[in-house]
């Protein structure tokens, strides 16, 4: 290690960049993307109807590019290259947060290879004009649902981490007594997205409509 | 208690390098226990008495230390894998053997005496002083009120004895991270009334090479300080600052 003379460094707009994309648009659009398929627990026609309103809004190529794969790309491919950077040393040091350090960088890379096969398999291959019907069958096969289920918590715990990290890492929550708060938050919103998003995994499996109820009044 | 401790032995083992390019080797000593031994003076008797375990003659152990109070900051050690001040580390609350390495994130120079000018360097360009000499009486600088004065305290408690940065996942060979010590000197100077003349400089430097976006908020620092230096407050405010400079500095100055 040796230190060199202080300038500007383009890694730093870059890691800010990071971080921000992770809350804003990628954050945000887990959080849609949850709030859209909670209609399957409705019922199936209202599932294909939110589902079609999503596929015919406009600009679509142009808002699925710039708002959801290319930032995702940049905040995936991104962090790998900040993990290649860091050293774990949780072994060594068996502390909750450095655990967090870790954890983030495996359930990072898992999200990230989860989403890739998901929009593969869910977007591209339907011409992204999936159904509830598209999305119930593929849910028969175990090996699907056991990734749905992966990919679903891995990212809800990389959400509510980064939620903390983020209002820590952006000063946003600065004292001792508001990081703990950033975290019970985050805390909050990683439980929350998991447990909605295996709610929305057994809706389709089990053709379960918890809310079916809303339609007939 | 002198009885008691009769035939009562402390064993040590300790990881010696003669030269800084040398391979590590590690050498075990079975030394006399005395009430309130700490791991430096299990260091003065091997000094005493050079001999390993097994019979074997052998140098006094090279390594730093000075105040024997956590004041100096020089004794930063690894003992049994973790990082603290050899000098409050006392033989009765440690498992036996103890194992002393020298710190993994400087280059060691022999023994456990670690060379920590990176530590030096990065405070230089981050410019944790305050400029008062000029070719002519500056004057009295601001008064500096007790809220400032209580928040800068315990920052000021800094020892430079590097830790924060041998704990850091993200200090290391492919990161230049200047580790969190750093960033709290510059919280430090860029809150006191004259320092704060100087605050966009240091800013700047803290978003260069090595700088404070390279924190991955693993918080080990804070569990490691021996001063209780509460670090992470200092990384989120500094962060704050800085991305407030990029983002707004160019248009407000």
């Amino acid at each position: 290690m040796s230190a060199t003379e202080s300038q500007p460094d383009a890694s730093y707009l870059l890691r800010k960049l990071h971080s921000l994309t992770g809350i804003l648009p990628v954050g945000a659009f887990l959080a849609e993307h949850f709030w859209s398929n909670s209609a399957a627990l409705v019922s199936a026609d209202k599932y294909n109807q939110t589902s079609a309103e999503l596929q015919t809004i406009p600009f679509r190529i142009f808002v699925e590019w710039a708002f959801i794969f290319l930032p995702m790309l940049f905040h995936g491919g991104y962090g790998v290259w900040i993990w290649l950077r860091g050293k774990s040393n949780v072994s060594q040091y068996p502390w909750v947060k450095n655990w967090l350090y870790t954890a983030q960088r495996y359930t990072g890379l898992i999200a990230f290879v989860y989403i890739g096969w998901h929009l593969y398999t869910e977007r591209f291959l339907t011409q992204g004009r999936s159904t509830y019907a598209s999305v119930e069958q593929d849910l028969q096969n175990p090996l699907f649902l056991t990734f749905f289920a992966i990919g679903i918590l891995a990212s809800s715990f990389h959400l509510g981490v980064g939620i903390w990290n983020f209002l820590c890492k952006w000063g946003l929550a600065a004292t001792v007594r508001a990081q703990r708060a950033a975290g019970q938050l985050g805390v909050l919103v990683g439980v929350t997205f998991s447990v909605v998003g295996i709610l929305i995994l057994i809706s389709f499996r089990f053709d379960w409509h918890p809310f079916a109820s809303y339609i007939n009044k | 208690m002198a009885e008691a401790a009769a035939g009562k032995k402390v064993i040590v083992k300790v990881k010696r390098q003669a030269t800084p390019k040398e391979a590590a080797h590690w050498e075990e000593f079975a030394l006399n226990w005395r009430p309130s031994m700490n791991v430096i003076i299990c260091l003065r008797d091997i000094a005493e008495n050079p001999v390993t375990s097994d019979g074997k003659p052998t140098t006094p152990i090279t390594y730093d230390s000075n105040c024997l109070e956590e004041i100096c900051g020089s004794c930063a050690m690894l003992i049994n894998g973790r990082a603290r001040m050899a000098c409050s580390a006392l033989v009765d609350s440690l498992e036996q053997p103890i194992r002393i390495e020298p710190l993994t994130k400087f280059p060691v120079v022999r023994d456990l005496s670690v060379d920590r000018q990176f530590m030096f360097e990065s405070l230089k360009r981050v410019k944790a002083w305050i400029p008062i000499d000029g070719t002519y009486d500056l004057g009295e600088g601001p008064r500096m009120s007790p809220e400032v004065q209580e928040k800068g305290y315990p920052l000021s408690n800094c020892i430079t004895c590097g830790n924060c940065l041998e704990v850091c996942p993200q200090v290391n060979d492919h990161n230049g991270f200047m580790g969190a010590a750093i960033f709290s000197q510059v919280r430090l100077f860029n809150m006191h009334p004259t320092g704060k003349m100087h605050a966009a400089e240091r800013l700047k430097a803290a978003m260069g090479h090595g700088g404070i976006e390279d924190c991955a908020n693993a918080q080990n620092c804070v569990k490691a300080c021996p001063k209780g230096i509460p670090l992470t407050e200092s990384l989120a405010e500094v962060n704050r600052e800085a991305w407030r400079q990029a983002l707004f500095g160019w248009l407000v100055g």
